[in-house]
């Protein structure tokens, strides 16, 4: 099937199928989100200066960060019953294997992730990387944890502030990349 | 998401997340991001697709490099559908990728 909507007006009447044009398949989520768990969206007015890279991409530590509640088999499994969320993390060795991870998270679709754990938290893409050179390496561990959080400012004391935290102290990484799930 | 982009970037490490709702990134300022118009829980792709799982890392991490102002965001625009045949094909083929 052709891509349709080429080079067609931006006000013309959406005729168009939204998985065939490239654009956000949910728009408007912000407030959708917000009406249906008021108080659980963030504005901020600010821009964060941004941060300068400090050596080579090939030479860069690479430390990867998840709301998507993947963990090790063994670790503890992260509370998806609470009302409120879990406003815990989960460290993810980079090394583990993928039959190593298990998923625990109700509020996105992850059929796809539990084929294939890259579709979310790209692991296995990230030691290919590594492996070849691309970047320098892996932190030892990634982060992960549960999106849904209903209380933004415990959110940002405990999850927030603790990742940030072992990303930059524990793990110093040289780049961050995060995936919202 | 957001807010801990927001930290680690404020420690002095750059950062870039992938994102499938522009509009909830733009709202919270994240420092740079790739937009991917996928569904949740499919910011790189579909399953067994290794090669664009590791094209939106490395446009993540080419974003890293180029992008020079705080709170821009890169689209990578290959339609859901397109995906999705692709990952089919794929898969048919025995899920060995």
């Amino acid at each position: 099937m052709a891509a349709v909507n080429l080079g067609s007006s931006k006000t013309a009447e959406p005729a168009v199928d939204p998985r065939e044009t490239g654009t956000q398949l949910r728009p408007g989520l912000w407030p959708t989100i917000n009406e249906r768990y008021p108080g659980s969206m963030i504005s901020k007015s600010d821009f964060v200066p941004l941060a300068k890279l400090a050596r080579p991409l090939n030479e860069c530590s690479v430390c990867l960060i998840s709301s998507c509640g993947v963990h090790l088999k063994s670790d503890r499994p992260m509370d998806v019953a609470h009302p409120l969320g879990d406003f815990t993390f989960r460290r993810v060795p980079s090394y583990a294997r993928q039959d190593e991870l298990i998923i625990h998270q109700l509020k996105y679709p992850h059929d796809d992730a539990d084929l294939d754990i890259n579709v979310i938290f790209p692991i296995r893409r990230l030691q290919e990387l590594a492996g070849e050179g691309i970047i320098g390496g892996l932190t030892k561990n990634f982060f992960s944890f549960i999106g849904y959080n209903m209380d933004p400012e415990k959110f940002e004391t405990t999850v927030a502030e603790g990742i940030a935290r072992a990303v930059a102290d524990e793990e110093q990484a040289d780049i961050a990349l995060l995936a919202p799930a | 998401m957001g807010l801990i982009q927001r930290k680690i970037e404020a420690r002095g490490i750059p950062t870039v997340s992938i994102t499938v709702a522009k509009d909830v990134t733009a709202a919270i300022k994240a420092p740079r991001a790739v937009f991917v118009p996928w569904p949740m829980g499919h910011h790189f792709g579909a399953p067994f697709h290794a090669e664009i799982q590791r094209s939106v890392i490395l446009t993540a991490l080419n974003a890293v490099q180029i992008i020079e102002q705080s709170g821009v965001i890169v689209e990578l625009s290959i339609p859901w559908a397109e995906v999705r045949r692709q990952s089919k094909a794929l898969t048919e083929q025995g899920k060995k990728l």
